[in-house]
């Protein structure tokens, strides 16, 4: 099911959507990205029905469902807290749906069963929910949600209070659920992983506006704002000025820093560019890296450890953060004031606003 | 699980607690006010029992406790009807008129009760805004039953609506919000998810005004002395017949009252024991 947003404007208290416009196609996985606070929950909503907006439109396959109340819309929608009713068993949360609009007891039974197996929890089906783990609850808010055969599915961070390996486990899960029952999904979600690993589209929200919609590839390579290339992950998000330009390809100056990209931005003219932590590469001062697209030295300002990760800012004029598996940064026995190359490839070079 | 808030009163003794055995000596002293408030009554009674037992089987008390059970239940009744709706629209909404219209359930709570019953004496008298209405079809406030349930109502009101507002806040909205995407209309989600959820704060702030409704006096007397609820009774029988034979009924109201609420509390512990999990 298409869902399209017409220019929404929506306030509720302090906080505002403020002209919203975008759209979801039939059987897109989407995902709406953006600080805490941006109105992601708000849009969920009011996809579900549960707000009304103030101007605009909301349409589900092209028909303005404004007017139209959440019970009748048949959206599901999973909340990062499961939000599963306490007062019932596991078995009655996942029957709560199908009650509600009326289905014979026996259809609601072999349903409920048929849920119960297909997420692996038919032995907690009567169990009280506030007894369950966390991916315990998660399958059973996932079943309750997909119970009432909806054609779209809206999680609001559905995976954040997961650990590691659950998570995995349950981006292979909506891996499926996406493609078995040809469901639309919108997802909210900050993790890069996530919407790298299941999304087709995306959508970034900053203070109740759109910054930025299109596909998940489209928006990694070329961001449309500096806010947005913070947001998604980008750590070296850089000013600088094109000094030549030609075929393709230009050479930029930013504080001393100088950088062949690809980018068609005549000379003289200031561009803001960013580049990945992780396409930054490392090499010992001695290394011989003729042949690389850009070879800088820099220095080493500062190391910090992240896990297997090694995260190290250089001075090269502007300062750029570059990311290393903790072993190489060992063997290269880095120290902070050690002299250091660094290579960037031309195309990892993503110009901001182009 | 061992709960660390709920460990049980010795186990603290085991691991001296030096802020929690001052403020238990502390707090002591309320508890010690009350048990010796009970034991003088109590003593003083069981002293002369066959005059206890005279005045227990006195018609006109067991009439007066009944009726001034009955209006406080029937209070509870107009409040879950009435109050419950007022409850929920407070808690869901985020009005500029919440404020005024929790103030104005609130005036009880700041009045003397000699105010509250001009308040609603003024309101229910014959000539009154309501009460000349009602007169002409047959309801009469003054000196009546129904005088007695308004009065009480109206000192009992806050009690209700705050405690079940609150229980009604607890409810996140998240959960309401799913049931109702599930396909549950706002009422159904409201009967289904939150009353289930908000039964321990519903029977509580029944319990809180209907304690209140039965232990009003100033506010009752303005519009009904008679038929007297038991605090008039006392009141007569204190100025008529002095300290004894009101004694011998305030002594049997403690009992009386005390059994409703013990046994109340004992029905329905385990009640909606999730809410505070919710």
């Amino acid at each position: 099911m298409m869902i399209e947003f017409d220019r929404v404007g929506l306030a509720l208290g302090e906080f505002s959507l403020k002209d919203i416009s975008f759209t979801v196609r039939g059987g897109e996985y989407f995902f709406i990205i953006g600080p805490s606070g941006a109105g992601k929950t708000i849009i969920l909503e009011a996809i579900a029905g549960l707000h009304v907006p103030d101007t605009g439109r909301i349409l589900l396959s092209g028909k303005d469902v404004s007017t139209i109340p959440p019970e009748q819309r048949g959206v599901g929608l999973v909340y990062q807290d499961y939000s599963l009713f306490p007062h019932m068993t596991v078995e009655k949360n996942i029957a709560f749906g199908l009650r509600m609009h009326h289905l014979p007891s026996s259809e609601i039974q072999r349903r409920v069963e048929e849920l119960l197996s297909r997420f692996g929890i038919f032995h907690l089906r009567s169990r009280e929910t506030l007894n369950l783990s966390g991916g315990e609850m998660q399958r059973v808010a996932l079943a309750r949600a997909l119970a009432i055969d909806p054609q779209i599915l809206l999680l609001d961070e559905p995976l954040s209070a997961l650990d590691p390996g659950m998570k995995e486990y349950f981006i292979q899960v909506l891996k499926e659920i996406h493609r078995d029952n040809g469901l639309t999904i919108i997802q909210v979600s900050h993790n890069r992983h996530e919407i790298l690993s299941l999304g087709t589209r995306m959508a970034l929200i900053m203070d109740g506006r759109l910054e930025q919609e299109g596909s998940v590839r489209q928006v990694y390579a070329s961001p449309a704002t500096r806010e947005v290339a913070e947001f998604i992950g980008y750590e070296n998000v850089i000013d600088g000025v094109v000094v030549s330009s030609g075929d393709g390809e230009c050479l930029i100056d930013a504080s001393g820093l100088k950088l062949r990209a690809s980018c068609t931005v005549p000379a003289g003219q200031g561009v803001t560019f960013c580049i990945g932590a992780d396409e930054v590469v490392l090499h010992s001062p001695q290394a011989s890296l003729s042949g690389k697209d850009n070879t800088v030295q820099g220095m080493v300002n500062a190391i910090t450890q992240s896990g297997y990760l090694t995260r190290v800012v250089i001075d090269a004029g502007a300062t750029l953060s570059a990311v290393i598996v903790r072993e190489m940064a060992d063997e290269m026995a880095l120290r902070v004031g050690s002299p250091v190359l660094l290579t960037i490839r031309k195309n990892a070079i993503r110009m901001i606003g182009k | 699980m061992s709960n660390p808030g709920r460990e049980s009163f010795w186990s603290r003794f085991r691991r001296p607690d030096s802020t929690l055995i001052a403020f238990s000596l502390i707090g002591s002293t309320l508890v010690i006010f009350s048990f010796l408030a009970l034991a003088t009554i109590t003593l003083t009674q069981l002293a002369d029992l066959t005059f206890l037992v005279r005045v227990a089987t006195d018609s006109r008390v067991i009439n007066s406790i009944a009726l001034t059970f009955g209006a406080g239940l029937a209070v509870v009744f107009i409040l879950l009807l009435f109050g419950t709706p007022l409850a929920y629209v407070l808690a869901r909404t985020h009005s500029r008129i919440n404020s005024l219209v929790e103030a104005l359930i609130d005036i009880p709570l700041v009045l003397p009760h000699t105010v509250a019953g001009i308040m609603v004496y003024l309101l229910f008298m014959q000539r009154g805004l309501l009460g000349a209405p009602l007169k002409d079809i047959g309801i009469v406030f003054e000196d009546a039953l129904p005088g007695i349930v308004m009065a009480m109502l109206f000192v009992s009101m806050p009690f209700y609506v705050n405690t079940v507002r609150e229980g009604f806040q607890k409810v996140p909205l998240h959960i309401e919000n799913v049931a109702r995407t599930l396909g549950a209309t706002r009422f159904k989600a409201f009967v289904l998810v939150v009353i289930p959820l908000s039964a321990r704060h519903i029977l509580n702030g029944s319990v809180l005004a209907w304690g209140r409704a039965i232990s009003e006096f100033a506010a009752v007397i303005m519009i009904a002395y008679y038929p007297m609820i038991v605090s008039t009774l006392i009141y007569y029988r204190f100025t008529t017949g002095g300290l004894k034979e009101s004694s011998a009924i305030a002594f049997l109201m403690i009992i009386a009252s005390f059994s409703v609420f013990l046994v109340i509390r004992i029905a329905t512990r385990y009640l909606g024991s999730y809410d505070d999990r919710v």
